[in-house]
Formats: C-alpha cells, structure tokens, sequence
C-alpha cells in the first residue's frame, strides 16, 4: 500500500513550508524534523506522548518499506524521532536509481510526514486531520487538503 | 434579604434535547458536576454534547482525557453524531490528553497540569473524561478528598462548569467524598429487561436548581443522547380552561347519543372485541375532525400507516389528502423497546407540528406491545400521565381497546383503565336470530348527559352505521344472548338520562 497521495502531497507542502521557514543552508532533513515536532506537539497534547508514540511507531514502519532510506530512523519513548539522516551506504553505491543520500532523505522524509497524516485520515477523516494541521501551523493558511499553503497576511 | 439581593444563576443549554427541562432549565453556570454509570451508558456522549453547546473561542471548553478510550478513537466515533462540529476544533474545543502525569506522578501534579492548562485558556467547560481513572491508583483518603476539594475550589474560581465523567457503582454513593463535594450528579444506567434495554437518567443531586425527579428514560440516536422528561416537556405549562364545544364523529347518531358529540379536551375509550369496528370508528372521529378543520394525529401500532390509510379510503374517507397537506400525520411506534415518555414525546413533537385537536391511539394493546417490559408493569401509571399531560394542552383522545367476549361480563378494558377516561363506549357482539350482530351502548360520559339506549350497528362502506332504534325488543343484550321480551316501542327516538352520571 503505498502513502495517499492527498497526503503525500500535503506533506510536500508542509516540508516545504518549514523549508521557506528555516534557514536555506539546513540540511532537507532538519525541515523533515520540524514538521514532525509540530505534529508531535500537537497530536502529543492531544493523544498524549504514548498515543503519539504509537502512531508515530505505526506511520514509520509503513514508511520504511515505501522509503528505505529510512532504515536507520527509530522512534524514541517520548515519540522523537531519532537517526534521520543516517543512509545505508550500501544502497547509495548499489542502486543509484535511489538516489543521493540527500534525495534519499527527502523522499524518506515525505513519506513518514505522509503516513502520520495518512493514519490521522483514517482514524479522524479529512475535516479533523486538516484541523489538527491548521493548529500546529497557525501562521499558515489551509483552504482545503489539495490547495497551497499560504502564509497567513 | 429580598430577591433583588439574590444572585442570578445563569443555565447553560446542556445540549441534549429534553435535559434542559429535567434540570430545572439548564445547568447552573460554574457548577461543578459528575457524570457517573458503568461503561457504555453514553457519559461521554452527554458531556460531548454540553461541550458543543456551549464552548466559543472566547471562552472554550478544556476536555481532558486520561486513561481508558483513546482519544483519537473517541473522535473518531463522536464526530458520528449530528451534534459534532469540527469547526469547533480545536480553538473552541480543546483535548488535552493527561495519561503520561497521572501514570507517572501523584495527584499534586495532575492538579498542577490542569491548573496550568486553565490558566492558558481560560475555559467556560472542563471536562475530565474519565476521572475514575486519575484517581484509581491508590490514594490516602485525606490525599484524594484534598485533591478533589482543591480542584473543585480551582474551578469554580476560574468560572467554569465542570464534568467529572466515572465509572461508578451506585453502592460508592455514600462513601466516596466526590460525591459529597458535587453540586450536580447525573447518573446514567442502561439495564436489560427481557430482550430490550432501557436507558434511563437520575439527576440524583442539582444544587440550587429545581430539578425533575425521577428516572427518565433516555435513547442514543445519531443525534446524541436524547432524554424524555417525565413531566413531558409540560413542565410549567397551563392546563387550558375546559372547554364545552363538543366534536362530532360524523355519525350524527352516535353524535345524539353521547349528548352532542364528544366533550373538546375528553379522553374516550372506544373498547370492543375483535372486528366489532373500533378501528373504523377511530377513523371517521379523526377524518370528521380534519373535515370540520382540527388537525389529528393517529398513533398506530398494529399495521403500517399506508395500510391504515388505505382501509380508510375503503370507508370512503380520504386519509391520503389531509397527510399531504399537514393536517394529518399517522404514526408508526413499534420498537418494541420504546418507554411511553419516548412515545408521548414523538405525539407530543407531531402534536406542535401540525396543531392536532384530535389524537388516536390505536390500539391500547399495540401500544403496551411496543413498550419495553420493564415500562409494560407501569402502563397503567404511564398511560395516566400522558392521557393527563395531552388532555391538559386540549387534545381530545380517542383510544381503542381489545376486551375478551365474555357471556358472563361486560368488561370496559383489560387494563382497568376506565376511570382515566372521561367517556367510554363499548362495541359487542349479541347474538339475535341465529346472527351474530353487533350493538353500541355509551357507558359513560363524565361531563354531561348520554343516551342510555343499546343500539345496533353495522360496519358498511361508509363506515359505521347506527340501525334504527334503540333494541327494545329484547333483554340481556349485554350479555351477548339477549332473549326476546314481548314488549316493543319501536317509536321512541335516542333517550337521554336526567342528568345522572354514570360511574364506572
């Protein structure tokens, strides 16, 4: 089962988006971390620490067969996420159809971004999903799943 | 003091349809309240529903979750119901989820998270959901009262109207102190009853509101937790002064012999065996009222609306016309598990719809089928309170009602009924000349003068049809085998008494 592509494509945005926001020599991987201590500070006070901690655990076991340069991402007791950024050399010398390392992470970071919002789809439906985003990027405009992220004027 | 002095009480709308009017009106502003009752009795539905109805941004509505349903699913079914608004989330609606500092501190801390948070938004409603839970870990009583004394304190101060949602057991009423420091305590059971549950709501305790007692019965629909009062909705509500008009049935006959036509506001009893034509005479008193303009409501239990209309029209009486046109609803209640609040709100909703004068139930017997065992017991007491409730607001009844043929009695009812009704006719079967003919005879009418004659009938396509004059011809036409008596008065037209009432 591959990511949805609704949320694929919001998760580009919101990578994007915190990419505008950060600083442009940050690595693709820092902007991956930003969007997901969003959601884990907003779903965290929401489903507390372990209910994120679980879904959290869900979405990256998902992501991982679609992404493999995930391999080496794990998701902490608290729901951090730990070793983003680590690729397996292996793959990068064997299969150049993969990418860099850096279009590893990128992909890699689409993808989990993705599969969280993706179990939020399932479990809460488009309206509160996109809700819960709104909540975590207040200075950022949402009209409706496939629209662009605007700031806010 | 006098009552300028006093402090008003502001209520809030608790969102649930019928509540309001149980409460005394609406839950008293900043009180602080528990929901209590064992798993899956609708706690968390209820306090779902005050939170929608009540929370704004400006003063929005905490709901803190703790151990127990998670609460990504607990979304995931409340946004089901009709009442669930997600534009409310999460500016005006708020989950916070406390599991990680109840599991891993003490109660000191959990006071200080929710204090913390109260702080950051200043909410009009918290709710902890479920507060059996952050208390379950083992507590000295002076810790747990302390707690609890603390946190009652802190949210009155902060101005908000407080849930607290447990699992309780009603034999922790005495001992717990949660209880004691309440000024509200709901407390929803749902209990089996044969093969039917039933859901019924106490409001054991209000502080400083006049609440309903009682238990009042409760369904969850996809709109929500929906309570049935059982005062009715009537609470407060002026009984209308007696009026003398008098309805017809359309059988001018039967209009002379019960003094002119039924009293406006009476509750009659129109009882009989099988086939003797209480249905059709059901028919033409509601069809005659929405000819002479008074809308009707016919509750049925036995057959389905279209087929009730249709037998109508076999009478030559158009049922379908007035349906169309909202001067006529024909209800079907049969559930079998419905309490007579449920089925007294559902008359009562349709009975303000289309402004009804005339109300049938058809038949008695349907009626105690659908109710839930449990409320069958009580069906005589319920069926007091609802003839009296819609009496009151000046609906005429017309109820219909199965006696067993007896040669030896002439029972009324079988559910000892007639002294709530205010008229009562009954339809048998006699037997005259080798044929099984039928015979009417008003038994009583409270208000006023009847005719005291026995009269024959029979059911044609136009309904029912009173046969010349009153049967003099024969005696113990009551009993079902009436013998012929040699006198005969063939000339004298519908006697009326001298003004005595009949007593049953």
């Amino acid at each position: 089962m591959t990511t949805p592509p609704k949320m694929r494509d919001l998760a580009h945005r919101l990578l994007a988006y915190e990419a505008v926001e950060g600083k442009t020599s940050e690595l693709e991987e820092a902007a991956t971390l930003r969007v997901y201590e969003k959601l884990r500070q907003s779903l965290g006070e929401f489903v507390g620490a372990t209910g994120f901690q679980s879904l959290a655990f869900r979405a990256l076991t998902q992501a991982k067969s679609e992404a493999p340069g995930l391999w080496a991402v794990q998701i902490a007791a608290d729901g951090s996420l730990q070793g983003l950024g680590e690729f397996e050399p292996q793959l990068v010398e064997f299969e150049p159809q993969l990418g860099s390392g850096k279009d590893q992470a990128s992909e890699g970071g689409v993808v989990l971004i993705a599969r969280l919002l993706g179990l939020l789809l399932i479990f809460l439906g488009g309206t509160l999903t996109l809700r819960l985003v709104q909540s975590a990027w207040p200075g950022a405009a949402f009209d409706d799943c496939n629209s662009e992220i605007r700031r806010k004027a | 003091m006098n009552t300028e002095d006093r402090v008003a009480i502001n209520k809030l709308p608790t969102g649930v349809p019928g509540l309001d009017e149980i409460v005394g009106g609406g839950l008293p502003e900043f009180s602080f309240n528990i929901i209590a009752g064992a798993p899956g009795s609708g706690k968390t539905t209820l306090a779902h529903q005050f939170v929608f109805a009540n929370a704004t941004p400006e003063r929005p509505a905490l709901y803190f979750t703790v151990l127990g349903e998670s609460s990504i699913k607990m979304l995931r079914y409340q946004q089901q119901y009709t009442f669930f608004d997600s534009a409310k989330l999460p500016n005006s609606i708020r989950f916070i989820n406390l599991s990680q500092v109840v599991l891993e501190k003490d109660l000191g801390a959990v006071l200080e998270q929710i204090t913390k948070e109260i702080e950051k938004s200043n909410p009009a409603v918290v709710v902890v959901d479920s507060f059996r839970t952050m208390v379950r870990k083992p507590q000295s009583d002076l810790d747990l009262q302390s707690f609890i004394q603390r946190l009652a304190l802190f949210l009155a101060s902060w101005q908000a109207t407080t849930f607290l949602i447990g699992e309780y057991a009603e034999d922790e009423l005495r001992d717990n102190p949660i209880f004691t420091v309440a000024d509200g305590l709901f407390w929803l059971r749902q209990t089996p009853e044969r093969n039917s549950i039933v859901r019924k709501l106490q409001i054991i305790k209000l502080r400083g509101q006049d609440s309903v007692p009682g238990l009042h019965t409760f369904r969850i629909t996809d709109a929500g937790v929906q309570a049935f009062s059982r005062t009715f909705g009537l609470t407060g509500h002026l009984k209308d002064p007696p009026s003398h008009r008098r309805l017809s049935f359309g059988i001018p006959e039967l209009d002379k012999m019960l003094g002119g036509g039924v009293r406006e506001g009476d509750s009659v009893l129109v009882a009989g065996s099988s086939g003797t034509g209480k249905s059709v005479l059901a028919t033409q008193f509601i069809a005659e009222g929405i000819r002479q303009g008074e809308p009707g409501i016919v509750a049925v239990f036995e057959e389905r609306p279209q087929a009730y209309a249709e037998r109508a029209t076999t009478l030559g009486l158009d049922l379908e016309t007035p349906q169309k046109d909202g001067k006529l609803e024909i209800l079907y209640l049969r559930p079998l598990d419905l309490s007579v609040d449920e089925t007294m709100h559902s008359i009562l909703e349709a009975v303000q719809r289309i402004g009804a004068k005339r109300l049938v139930i058809d038949s008695l017997a349907g009626f105690e089928m659908a109710l839930s065992p449990g409320f069958r017991a009580d069906f005589r007491e319920s069926l007091y309170r609802m003839i009296f409730a819609l009496t009151g607001i000046g609906v005429t009844i017309l109820s219909t009602v199965e006696v067993d043929e007896s040669f030896t009695e002439f029972p009324f009812s079988t559910y000892s009924i007639s002294f709530l009704t205010d008229d009562i006719i009954r339809l048998r079967y006699v037997s005259i000349d080798g044929q099984l003919r039928k015979i009417m005879v008003v038994i009583k009418m409270r208000g006023g003068n009847h005719a005291k004659d026995i009269r024959e009938y029979e059911i044609t396509s136009r309904g029912v049809v009173i046969l010349g004059k009153r049967l003099t011809d024969y005696q113990g036409l009551i009993s079902g085998i009436p013998v012929r008596s040699d006198r005969s008065d063939p000339s004298e037209g519908p006697s009326q008494d001298t003004g005595i009432e009949h007593k049953t």
